[in-house]
């Protein structure tokens, strides 16, 4: 089934486009079939449901959905611990 | 490659700032001066790194990164400014509690026109940030010319 992942930061300038990427990538080496939607922090609510957000910024609100923040794509650290957790959320492990 | 698009008058070494208002100021005044940005690229900087902040603990001491950036409304055309600080300055950090804070010793300051379209770019510029060695070297470049040669070597790799 596909999955549903929103992947957001503060303005969907930089750092979501980047962290999108690394999702798509992760997910179809992974065989897993995924949805993705882009946008800003502001706008988690109206692109709901989803399986998974991906922020790059805080998110302050609980939606009731697995929350994996993507920073580690940013910086470097932390990138294979950020890509486990990911797909055990996807994998529903 | 960023190397080649690099404008020497948007890369700063020695940076002497007190505080991230002051990094975005002298850096981001630059963009506008040189058209890349409109006149409210300054405060745009500012407004949005207080609310989404941008510094990354990348495990060096005193030599964190920022990637200030701020809505395409504000940007005429895509670029690059790159500068390393005299001194450290306070960061909030991407993501982070409200408390927690970086040293940041080199700052990368985009203006984004289309994200989608410059997507090869950022991820070069995320490359560069997390190679440990080449922002070792970068802090201690003496001039602009060894900024540009340092991420022209490391572009080599990509």
């Amino acid at each position: 089934m596909k999955k549903r992942i929103i992947v957001c930061c503060g303005g969907a300038v930089a750092t979501s486009t980047i962290a999108a990427n690394k999702v798509v990538e992760l997910c179809k080496k992974n065989g897993i079939d995924v949805d993705l939607c882009q946008c800003r922090i502001n706008e988690i609510a109206s692109n709901l449901p989803a399986d998974l957000i991906v922020p790059t910024s805080k998110v302050k609100q609980d939606y009731g959905v697995p929350l994996i923040t993507a920073m580690p794509f940013i910086s470097g650290i932390g990138v294979e611990k950020t890509e486990k957790a990911i797909l055990k959320v996807l994998k529903g492990e | 490659m960023i190397w080649e698009e690099l404008n020497p008058e948007l890369i700063f070494t020695n940076l002497e700032a007190k505080n991230t208002d002051e990094v975005m100021k002298i850096m981001g005044t630059e963009f506008i001066r040189l058209g890349y940005t409109k006149e409210s690229y300054v405060e745009g900087l500012i407004a949005r790194e207080k609310e989404f902040p941008t510094g990354l603990d990348v495990e060096l001491e005193n030599l964190g990164v920022a990637i200030p950036h701020t809505s395409v409304e504000h940007v005429h055309r895509t670029g690059t400014a790159i500068a390393v600080l005299k001194n450290p300055v306070t960061f909030h950090v991407m993501g982070g509690d409200e408390d927690e804070t970086v040293q940041v010793g080199i700052v990368f300051m985009l203006a984004v026109v289309d994200p989608n379209k410059h997507i090869d770019k950022l991820q070069r510029i995320i490359a560069l940030i997390q190679d440990q060695e080449l922002l070792k070297k970068m802090a201690k470049a003496e001039n602009k010319d060894d900024i540009i040669k340092l991420i022209a070597e490391k572009e080599k790799e990509l």
